[in-house]
């Protein structure tokens, strides 16, 4: 059987893409930056994922704004880098798990989330960012994606407690996928930004953290923050977190921190970054 | 639960120097979104690098939205409409960094902005609500 093996969040600001592709990781700017994702990155070989299930959101790259999915899977067989306006970022294609994805699709239509389904799309820095983190630049991606993409631009966006509800609804679906799979669950997005209008660079280290602390806990209180806390006290971009919920959802009640990360700042954005694996 | 739309919608309006994407701006800023969307294929940037108020006159957009993008005055923009990951197409066809662009938008300069972001951030203090104050 297929098994959801640990959770990953990740910001996923598009300059720590440029500073992979531009071999700067390990430069003044962005050398404390990527240390904090050494570990992950010795920890991701010994784990071996089969599939990562990658929650994350388009910006504007392949949707546009004419359809707004609030929540779309990918399930096709492979997705292209996509071009953001500066061309591709010179990474691997990505390949697709045509067959778990599907079969998340349609257990998930049955447990009451009626999912968007995307066979074609290119996919922004949202999604190939955190696969650089996690991943260096290999030749090819080590392991299949199904991309699954939250609507965090236009509101309302779907709840926190939404979002939990989907990392638990997926995680069903794949405990319920006959092959065996090693699969992890990855939220990527955030932590506080804000990339707009005067208020522009705020940042809030103390939210940030006792927003790590309670994905920590064997609690679900992280789920019923409303949006509005999310836009006051870490920027209108912030709310991306909420996507951190859909895989903090799927690893159940306890879990066990195996790292964690934080640093600001990157451009204009707090970094956070957590493992997390599930606890009996 | 369920929150109250209006409600939930009024709250949205009360963050300071912020203009969050709701459906309405959504609506108002239709074509002025989709525009800067076409500049992700390199033969629209051609057209657009070439004559910009030809390839904008192409667009549904009101005269205003038309001179706030040739203007680049990107909080205009937003009042308009405007998203920023759609903007963003504008201004990285500009060669601008996420940074710098972002930093028009305050009343800073790139520099000022850069170490402001180097020295934390904009604290939340004082930022967090109109009415409130806090």
């Amino acid at each position: 059987m297929a098994r959801i093996t640990a959770g990953v969040a990740s910001s996923h600001v598009p300059l720590l893409g440029v500073a992979v592709d531009q071999g700067k990781t390990r430069d003044d700017y962005f050398g404390p930056i990527f240390a904090g994702y050494d570990w992950t990155k010795e920890w991701e070989k010994a784990q071996k994922p089969d599939v990562v299930i990658l929650v994350y959101n388009d910006h504007a790259s392949a949707f546009d704004a004419n359809i707004i999915p609030t929540f779309a899977i990918g399930c096709g067989e492979h997705y292209k880098s996509a071009d953001e306006g500066w061309g591709p970022r010179p990474v691997p294609d990505v390949e697709g798990h045509a067959d778990l994805a599907w079969h998340i699709a349609q257990s998930l239509i049955l447990d009451d989330f009626d999912m968007t389904i995307i066979n074609e799309m290119d996919v922004d820095h949202g999604l190939t960012v955190p696969l650089s983190m996690m991943f260096g630049q290999p030749d090819k991606w080590p392991c299949k994606v199904v991309p699954l993409a939250v609507n965090v631009v236009t509101y309302p966006v779907p709840s926190g407690n939404r979002c939990w509800a989907l990392g638990e609804a997926i995680a069903r679906a794949v405990e319920s996928f006959p092959e065996d799979l090693n699969v992890q669950i990855w939220g990527t997005g955030g932590m506080s930004h804000q990339l707009q209008g005067p208020r522009a660079g705020l940042l809030n280290r103390e939210w940030d953290n006792k927003f790590l602390d309670m994905l920590e806990a064997d609690d679900d209180a992280v789920r019923f923050i409303p949006h509005i806390e999310y836009l006051r006290e870490t920027g209108s971009e912030g709310i991306e977190m909420v996507m951190w919920l859909v895989m903090r959802g799927a690893l159940g009640k306890k879990v066990k921190t195996l790292h964690r990360h934080y640093h600001i700042p990157c451009s204009n954005t707090a970094i956070g970054h957590i493992v997390l694996e599930p606890a009996a | 639960m369920k929150q109250d739309i209006h409600e939930y919608l009024a709250e949205l309006e009360d963050i300071p120097g912020t203009r969050v994407f709701t459906a309405k701006r959504a609506r108002q800023g239709y074509w002025l979104n989709q525009f800067a969307m076409s500049l992700m294929k390199a033969e629209n940037r051609e057209r657009w690098k070439a004559d910009e108020r030809k390839y904008l006159d192409e667009w549904a957009m009101s005269e205003d939205q038309k001179q706030a993008i040739l203007a680049r005055d990107y909080n205009r923009c937003l009042d308009l409409g405007g998203n920023v990951y759609f903007l963003a197409k504008v201004f990285s066809t500009d060669g601008l960094s996420f940074a710098e662009a972002v930093s028009t938008m305050t009343d800073m300069t790139f520099p000022e902005y850069r170490d402001m972001m180097l020295n934390g951030g904009r604290p939340a203090q004082g930022n967090r609500s109109i009415k409130g104050k806090y």
